[in-house]
């Protein structure tokens, strides 16, 4: 994986392991696939103020090690379903900067996988320059 | 840094500045010489690529995605050589008599407004698309609405040679969308207005714009130079960099002293994307996304429904939840029916633009408990529609379950409570950004005179959104015509005074 310019490394190993469970289809990836989806998100966040980076990477931290009060285990050493009781509670949470900050980081993992336009065809998304040929097909 | 000298410079080719250089432009023949100075691009036709996120890097600012302070909303608005036009759906509508006498703005009379709204729909070719252009997720809207006996009308549109691609949002890649940039612009510039593009006004100071002009790296080479410019404006500067963009300038520039409203009573019209999934295959990403609106619920409970077809990332960061469920919804995306709720927020004083340490814009929006309750309502209301329509099962943000299916369509209000209308956790936006620069009689309640001049200031002007005193109740765009043409009007009335 290239490195990141607005992540470190590990963050980064992190932000892989929470794209598989909030995008599942992000685990089979190719190489090129997993380049464009880290591409595009570090140019996402490259493009936002450096405070906003560092609030970005202090959530993710947050999300890792915050289990290890309530389960003894950070994100990543939890089973799915719990890694998933996490995911949900902080969308949830009764905080509105958390769940904000939650948001935020499936709109970034929303936008790399389903952003490049190689996505298109998985979800049955074809656009057209010229659509009247498919808005008519079914006529 | 380098200079530049022009008569009037209007800050922004957006509704406002494109209709305000189009109606100055006659100036020209008299040697008046103008510049309009645009912070985006002009595109070159090839780069108008329908590809979602890199046309949004290209013609939004922050991509579409600029955060309120609280981080509880996003907002999108245009910077191109036509700015917000180039990335709207033209939808075209003139604000109703009603909305105008709430304004309850001095001098600014309905019949006038709706007479220069009218000469922008004629100009801009708006008309009713045939029905057989209409694709199934307008159709689909329109069965469920009618079917609930909802009121129901259809969006006139600006286009002229639709393709149906509906990439409206993405800047159409076939020009047919008749924004500034296919119409008011290229007619100013054939009069002599100079169009700057890449052009950024930083500070405005006694008639001196500050400005920098940059390379993006994409579109026509801007006509200046990369570099910082001050460009002197002898007789007028008139901003119309859109509501953000304009009471941050203001504020920037120091005006907020004398002007205790510069910057408040932001409006936004709050928005969901609702989507409903049918059991078959319907005709959504092709033919115009936008056709019907439906107004049943604009006076008892504050918004409107309009259709809609996004992309799929916009309609994926929009959904509610994650994971398999997630998945999954976005696999039935060409049996997706889609529908964009508007909520029609009371202008607040304390909803405001400010500017950062760094002077760059922030918008302070807090989401009152009303208009999470007109939110709420509109769920329900859209969810009816769905099943109305034959869906067989709907994501409702704030749905106890991922999905409602048909089956439990009797038991919507239970299923969607208004407990869960959490801001944060749905995904709330808006495109309709007004105020900041609200007309009224004087420093105490606003912040220009009902012709857009600014209080105080003889040789400002405002000519967009940001004018509007509380929000328009409907897309905004012609509105925002009409005013920039009362706008130019004055300064042209002004003109012999002004221009001594």
């Amino acid at each position: 994986m290239k490195p990141m310019k607005s992540l470190s490394q590990e963050k980064a190993e992190f932000l892989r392991v929470l794209a598989g469970r909030i995008v599942p289809e992000t685990a089979n990836l190719d190489a090129a696939g997993m380049g464009r989806f880290f591409g595009l998100i570090d140019e996402a966040l490259l493009e936002r103020p450096p405070s906003v980076r560092r609030q970005f990477g202090t959530y993710l931290g947050l999300l890792r090690w915050a289990p290890l009060a309530r389960f003894g285990s950070p994100f990543e050493k939890l089973s799915v379903e719990r890694q998933d009781a996490v995911l949900r509670w902080f969308e949830s949470c009764p905080v509105g900067l958390l769940r904000a900050g939650f948001w935020g980081l499936k709109v970034l993992i929303f936008m790399g996988y389903y952003g490049p336009s190689e996505t298109n065809a998985v979800v049955g998304y074809a656009p057209e320059r010229d659509g009247r040929a498919g808005l008519h097909a079914g006529a | 840094m380098q200079e530049r000298e022009y008569d009037i410079v209007i800050i922004g080719s957006g509704a406002g500045g494109g209709a305000a250089a189009k109606e100055l432009a006659p100036l020209c023949a008299d040697g008046v010489k103008i510049a309009v100075l645009e912070m985006g691009a002009k595109l070159k036709e090839e780069e108008y690529t329908g590809r979602e996120v890199e046309m949004s890097r290209r013609l939004y600012i922050d991509s579409g995605g600029t955060l309120t302070k609280d981080r509880a909303m996003t907002l999108a608005y245009g910077r191109a050589y036509g700015g917000s036009t180039v990335v709207y759906t033209g939808t075209s509508l003139t604000m109703p008599e009603e909305v105008v006498e709430r304004w309850n703005v001095p001098g600014l009379e309905y019949e006038d407004l709706h007479r220069r709204s009218v000469k922008y729909l004629e100009e801009n070719n708006v008309h009713l698309l045939p029905e057989d252009e209409l694709n199934d997720n307008n159709r689909l809207f329109l069965k469920g609405c009618t079917k609930l006996g909802y009121h129901v009308e259809q969006f006139p549109i600006n286009t002229k040679g639709c393709l149906s691609s509906s990439l409206c949002n993405l800047g159409c890649p076939n020009q047919a969308k008749q924004g500034t940039h296919r119409v008011q612009l290229p007619q100013a510039e054939a009069e002599g207005v100079e169009v700057i593009t890449n052009c950024r006004v930083t500070r405005i100071e006694d008639r001196v714009c500050e400005t920098v002009v940059t390379d993006p790296g994409f579109g026509e080479p801007s006509p200046w130079a990369p570099g910082e410019y001050r460009v002197k404006a002898k007789v007028v500067v008139v901003c119309a960099g859109g509501a953000v963009n304009s009471a941050a300038l203001l504020l920037r520039s120091g005006f907020g002293e004398r002007l205790p409203n510069l910057g408040r009573y932001i409006t936004l019209h709050p928005a969901l994307i609702l989507v409903g999934e049918h059991d078959r295959p319907i005709t959504n990403f092709y033919g115009h996304p936008k056709s019907y609106y439906c107004d049943e619920f604009w006076k008892s409970d504050a918004f409107l429904l309009e259709t809609c077809m996004y992309f799929p990332f916009v309609t994926a960061k929009n959904l509610i939840g994650f994971g398999a469920e997630h998945s999954e919804l976005m696999r039935a995306f060409p049996r997706l029916q889609m529908i964009l709720v508007l909520a029609l927020d009371p202008a607040i004083a304390d909803n405001r633009v400010t500017v950062d340490s760094a002077g760059e814009p922030v918008v302070d929006y807090t989401l009152t408990e009303g208009v999470l309750d007109t939110l709420h309502a509109s769920m329900l209301a859209s969810t009816r529609v769905f099943f109305a329509a034959g869906a067989k099962r709907v994501h409702a943000p704030a749905a106890t379950n991922f999905f409602i299916d048909a089956a439990d369509a009797g038991r919507i209000d239970e299923l969607i409570p208004r407990s869960n209308v959490l801001p944060g956790k749905i995904s709330i936006t808006s495109a309709h950004l007004m105020g900041g620069c609200r007309m009224g009689r004087d420093p105490g309640d606003s912040v220009t005179d009902g012709w857009g001049r600014v209080h105080g200031t003889p040789w400002l002007y405002v000519a967009d959104s940001s004018l509007f005193p509380q929000c328009s109740e409907i897309n905004p765009y012609v509105t925002v015509m009409g005013l920039a043409d009362r706008v130019a009007e004055g300064i042209r009335t002004n003109a012999g005074e002004l221009l001594a």
